[in-house]
């Protein structure tokens, strides 16, 4: 079992109502505890950008990535190790 | 604009549902969906009341299963829309499109506890592909166009739109868009030229390969292809419960299904194989067991369509998102032709040591397994099978010869009970060309046996087939073999039961309800086979019957299903008996 290490999340989304509940659901609902989020405006009004820390191993973190993305409203996600 | 050229928004929502292409709507009307109803009876699609609202969702699903189009449902709000959630989580799972739209209480009402009012929207999300909720007419058009493409589009499944009440009465002009385009969703993915060169590589060295052929193969359209690199490679091809029938099952090459339940050959040729070319799968737990010594001599290719589901569950070597059809199209060219002839001969070996079989356990009793291979002899393999869930679902898998997709259709994922009925009857609506079987178990059947009315009011010829043992079989064989054979909560008849379950009243009956008579109720042709030397003339009588028909059988309660892999083990740990 690799080690759980802090992930920085950055998802720019479709500035659309339900998109946060989505999002912060299919990481929750997989029992994944979200340690900080923060969701504000890009110069664009139309997309959002939320910042999403995570504890987990590189497995899940990119599993909750590629689930991310498939999400209807994500434009893009990128992650970083955060430690 | 002028104002005479205004619609209300439940017009064009049914406008616009038949824009997308819907050919059958299933549903159930309320208040919030009243507006929605009105336009129905000059709808250009036709309408087919269910009888409960989950119904609804698996009869939807069921047509999609069978046709490839998109499955539509209507319901109200609060309580119809709740009720769809088990057949939208089932779609979901398998990866079926689905529509359904949801009355919900008029904006201004929303977040006041109104009268039949809940949060589908919040409630759905977990078990579908996307939700809408949609806040002004305007939108209704663009939203079910989206709808339409989000559900049938990447990996398919269903999409919710909830439509308040009010947003049904506005009035307005938007039309029905000519194409669809978002913003941040496109699934369309292709494999690079690399990643080809690299697979017909692979293929071309392999040399025990074998195929694992799952549901996306289907959905794909890409059965054809498959046959073509079996053939041309002579790689053994093993599928999974969703893929049966993309592999014809009497051809030489087929290993038929794998995992849990799965044929021994299969199994044992993925232990062994040294490539496995995982085609449109997910490596779900009920196909792997022990995942680190699932395929532990492989290589792994993993084509599929979603990005998500490669290397999700077990390490892939090459992972390729792309659809299953377009990479087979192009791969299938670059591949040499091999005959593989010491592989085949060793799986030859297994097939033939450990064919798919049972014993009879008492002489005057129906076999379950028997029903199946009556099914698959008086139908000529050519019915479209519909399962429930549980042992009947598995003797189906394994004992009808699957040699054609969209011939097989059962609740995998999720692993609904209950879908069996319903789902038959939306399959009959999409499939009017194929004699539609659907073999239930008398747990699942008793779920959604009020949908056997709806199959009666429109004539569908199906041949509902409850295999009963009294009992909930595939629970039953889990508390045998795993539970030291306390079995709690799964006797259905009266005299078995554990002493905490006993009735107070002595019945003089064992099998309740009497399930022959309950279908006459509802105005099927019904009958009881107890005699084995009965059983085949029956079902082939039932299957030259254009009514709707319902056999019950009854069969000997301690059959079990094998071979049986036990969850979370390795191959070795299979039990043959």
């Amino acid at each position: 079992m690799k080690k759980d290490e802090l992930h920085r999340l950055n998802c720019f989304v479709e500035n659309k109502p339900g998109v946060l509940a989505r999002i912060v659901g299919l990481i929750s609902g997989r029992g994944y505890n979200i340690q900080t989020l923060s969701v504000g405006p890009t110069e664009d009004g139309t997309v959002s950008r939320m910042k999403i820390d995570v504890l987990g191993n590189d497995s899940v973190i990119n599993q909750i990535i590629l689930q991310l993305r498939n999400q209807v409203n994500v434009i893009e996600v990128t992650s970083r190790r955060k430690s | 604009m002028k104002k005479e050229n205004k619609k209300t928004g439940a017009q064009v929502l049914v406008d616009s549902l038949a824009k997308a292409g819907t050919k059958v709507l299933f549903g159930y009307p309320g208040g919030t969906v009243l507006d929605i109803f009105n336009c129905l009876p000059e709808a250009p699609f036709q309408f087919v009341l269910g009888r409960h609202e989950q119904g609804c969702a698996h009869m939807a699903d069921g047509y999609a299963r069978a046709t490839g189009r998109v499955g539509v449902c209507l319901v109200t709000s609060g309580p119809g829309a709740t009720n769809t959630v088990t057949g939208l989580a089932t779609a979901n799972m398998d990866g079926i499109p689905l529509v359904c739209i949801t009355g919900q209480v008029p904006l201004d009402y929303i977040g006041t506890d109104a009268f039949q009012e809940a949060d589908v929207c919040g409630i759905c999300r977990a078990v579908t592909k996307h939700t809408f909720l949609v806040k002004s007419a305007d939108e209704i058009p663009e939203t079910v166009a989206e709808a339409f493409y989000i559900a049938s589009h990447g990996k398919p499944g269903p999409v919710v739109i909830d439509v308040p009440k009010n947003v049904q009465r506005e009035l307005t002009s938007a039309q029905y868009p000519e194409r669809v385009s978002l913003r941040a969703y496109h699934p369309e993915s292709m494999a690079t030229a690399t990643q080809m060169a690299k697979l017909a590589k692979l293929i071309n060295e392999a040399k025990r390969p074998v195929i694992y052929a799952g549901g996306g193969v289907i959905a794909s359209g890409a059965a054809k292809d498959v046959a073509q690199l079996a053939e041309k490679a002579q790689i053994p091809v093993a599928t999974t419960m969703m893929g049966l029938g993309a592999f014809d099952e009497n051809n030489p090459l087929s290993l038929r299904m794998a995992g849990m339940h799965g044929n021994a050959a299969a199994n044992y040729a993925i232990n062994k194989t040294d490539l496995l070319i995982a085609l449109g799968v997910r490596f779900n737990d009920r196909i792997t067991g022990q995942l680190s010594k699932y395929a532990r001599n492989a290589k792994i290719i993993h084509v599929d369509c979603d990005p998500a589901s490669i290397s999700k569950n077990v390490h892939t070597h090459l992972g390729i998102v792309a659809d299953v059809k377009d990479v087979l199209t192009t791969v299938n060219s670059r591949i040499k032709t091999a005959e593989h002839k010491e592989w085949l001969a060793e799986i030859g070996e297994w097939k033939k040591k450990y064919p798919v079989s049972y014993r009879k356990m008492h002489e005057n009793v129906i076999m379950p397994q028997q029903v199946i291979e009556a099914i698959d002899k008086h139908s000529k393999g050519e019915a479209v099978i519909v399962t429930d869930v549980g042992q009947n679902q598995m003797w189906s898998a394994q004992f009808f010869r699957h040699n054609l997709p969209r011939h097989f259709i059962s609740s995998g994922g999720m692993g609904t009970m209950g879908f069996g009925i319903p789902a038959a009857i939306g399959a009959a609506f999409g499939n009017d060309s194929s004699k539609i079987v659907c073999v239930c178990g008398d747990g699942g059947a008793q779920m959604t046996f009020e949908e056997v009315v709806v199959a009666v009011e429109h004539k569908l010829p199906i041949v509902f087939v409850v295999i009963n043992n009294g009992c909930l079989g595939m629970v039953r064989q889990w508390q045998e073999l795993f539970y030291s054979k306390r079995y709690s909560g799964s006797i259905l008849t009266v005299k078995d039961r554990l002493a905490n379950e006993r009735l107070e009243q002595d019945l003089n009956y064992d099998y309740l309800p009497d399930i022959v008579k309950l279908a006459q109720a509802h105005g099927a042709n019904a009958m009881r086979v107890i005699d084995p030397a009965k059983l085949d003339s029956t079902i082939a009588k039932a299957i030259a019957s254009n009514k709707t028909t319902l056999i019950e059988v009854i069969v000997e309660p301690r059959a079990n299903v094998y071979p049986m892999q036990p969850g979370g083990q390795p191959v070795e740990s299979m039990i043959f008996e």
